[in-house]
């Protein structure tokens, strides 16, 4: 019932779907088979959903999919389209920044844009930035070192 | 969730005319942040919400007005008011308040207007804003009118506003001088709900506070002035005497409720502590 027309660019592709109001952005990008932002908490808390909506990061759970409409998303899938993955991906391999995974993709895309603010992030920055994604596994140590990595080896 | 419709007017008359003063089952969403996580626990299920970001983009800016007065445009985002430059000189602990408020995603979506309007008491802005003496502007259908923020909250998740009325903005006065600090006290993670929020603002003159203003939020069911911890301060030299006075005078005056973020006894303790704490920020900030 009720959908609503909705043109925007996805990865940097235009799309066009239909969905209805109550939809959240996480339910939208499950339509185009992106899988990559996760609902956990489901209340903005943990950070699995996050996903760049105008290049700012939001909680894909706390964000009605309707309002994408004429704006650019972009997710986890985005980063190495071209094949290669990108620093803060390999970086968070390079020191084992996750055990199970399942909050690395929110973990990954905060990590780009707390580089963009601060390009050479103290621990404190690092921590207070991503205060807001939790890894149940407690990756934090190597998490912090692989934005650490990632920070030297950036472009 | 279950289906409601979305409406998005692209002005704010046009917005008003879409809400309905009788029917609580049709509002506003200016980021929705909040709106969400009632509607997912089922607490709120529109029937209608009328979406604000359409609406002329003069409603979000900061700006700075009348010598010094901050004018923040209800649809501003927390993000803007933690980085615009302005904030930072004018009102810094306004600033500083967003860096604890949620985190970076819940502040790049969620507004101001919002922020003021929703009635949680948990929640930051309203007390600090309450302690800068700052005023809301709204417009409803047939008039526009200005109060302040201290007068906007009814009771728990209530304010004195129409259903069909909306904040269009929060206009802060100049310090003038005036120390300023808030301090939140959350007791699970960092950027967790509140179980305290405690704001002060007074000016400092021959080293006695003069004007305090003393205001807390999350242990109380609305954000409250303490009327006698500022009549412990006023006119005071802020030694620890005074100031272990004044936290002992909030603790008795303050009717504190108990949530998942702390018992009533806590919250009272946590107040009586934390209120000599915000002083003395407020002392060793320049504002």
């Amino acid at each position: 019932m009720n959908a609503r027309a909705i043109n925007f660019t996805l990865n940097g592709q235009p799309v066009s779907t239909a969905i209805e109001p109550h939809r959240n952005l996480v339910e939208l990008l499950q339509r185009f088979d992106l899988f990559g932002a996760r609902e956990s908490c489901g209340q903005g808390l943990c950070g699995c959903c996050t996903v760049l909506v105008e290049g700012k990061a939001v909680s894909g759970c706390l964000y009605f999919a309707v309002w994408v409409d004429g704006k650019s998303v972009t997710t986890v899938e985005s980063l190495d389209a071209d094949g290669q993955l990108s620093s803060v991906q390999q970086a968070f391999i390079d020191a084992g920044a996750f055990q199970c995974g399942y909050c690395t993709p929110g973990f990954i895309l905060m990590s780009h844009q707390l580089l963009k603010e601060h390009p050479h992030p103290s621990d404190d920055e690092i921590r207070h930035y991503l205060s807001g994604n939790l890894c149940r596994c407690a990756a934090y140590p190597e998490i912090i070192e692989a934005v650490k990595m990632a920070a030297k080896t950036a472009p | 969730m279950i289906p409601f419709e979305m409406v998005e007017p692209t002005s704010l008359e046009e917005a008003m005319s879409l809400l309905d003063p009788e029917e609580p089952t049709i509002r506003p969403v200016a980021g929705g942040t909040a709106l969400m996580l009632m509607m997912k626990a089922g607490v709120f299920q529109p029937t209608r919400l009328v979406c604000l970001h359409k609406i002329e983009p003069e409603h979000a800016r900061i700006a700075v007005v009348d010598g010094g007065a901050l004018r923040i445009g209800a649809m501003a985002t927390l993000s803007q008011l933690e980085h615009d430059a302005n904030v930072a000189k004018h009102q810094p602990v306004l600033a500083r308040a967003m860096r604890t408020l949620s985190n970076v995603r819940v502040r790049n979506v969620a507004r101001v207007g919002g922020a003021l309007a929703h009635g949680d008491p948990h929640m930051d802005l309203p007390p600090v804003l309450t302690a800068l003496g700052a005023r809301v502007s709204v417009s409803g259908p047939q008039q526009s009118r200005e109060l302040p923020v201290e007068e906007l909250y009814a009771g728990y998740y209530e304010t004195v506003l129409e259903k069909n009325e909306l904040i269009t903005a929060v206009t802060v006065p100049p310090l003038g001088g005036r120390k300023a600090a808030y301090i939140k006290v959350t007791s699970r993670t960092a950027d967790d709900w509140p179980s305290l929020g405690v704001a002060v603002s007074f000016a400092l003159k021959d080293g006695t506070i003069r004007d305090p203003m003393v205001v807390v939020s999350a242990a109380t069911e609305k954000v409250t002035r303490m009327r006698t911890a500022e009549q412990a301060l006023r006119d005071a030299a802020p030694d620890d005497a005074v100031l272990c006075r004044a936290g002992d005078a909030a603790a008795a005056e303050v009717e504190t409720l108990s949530d998942a973020h702390g018992s009533a006894p806590y919250k009272r303790e946590l107040l009586r502590v934390y209120l000599r704490r915000a002083v003395r920020q407020a002392l060793d900030e320049r504002a």
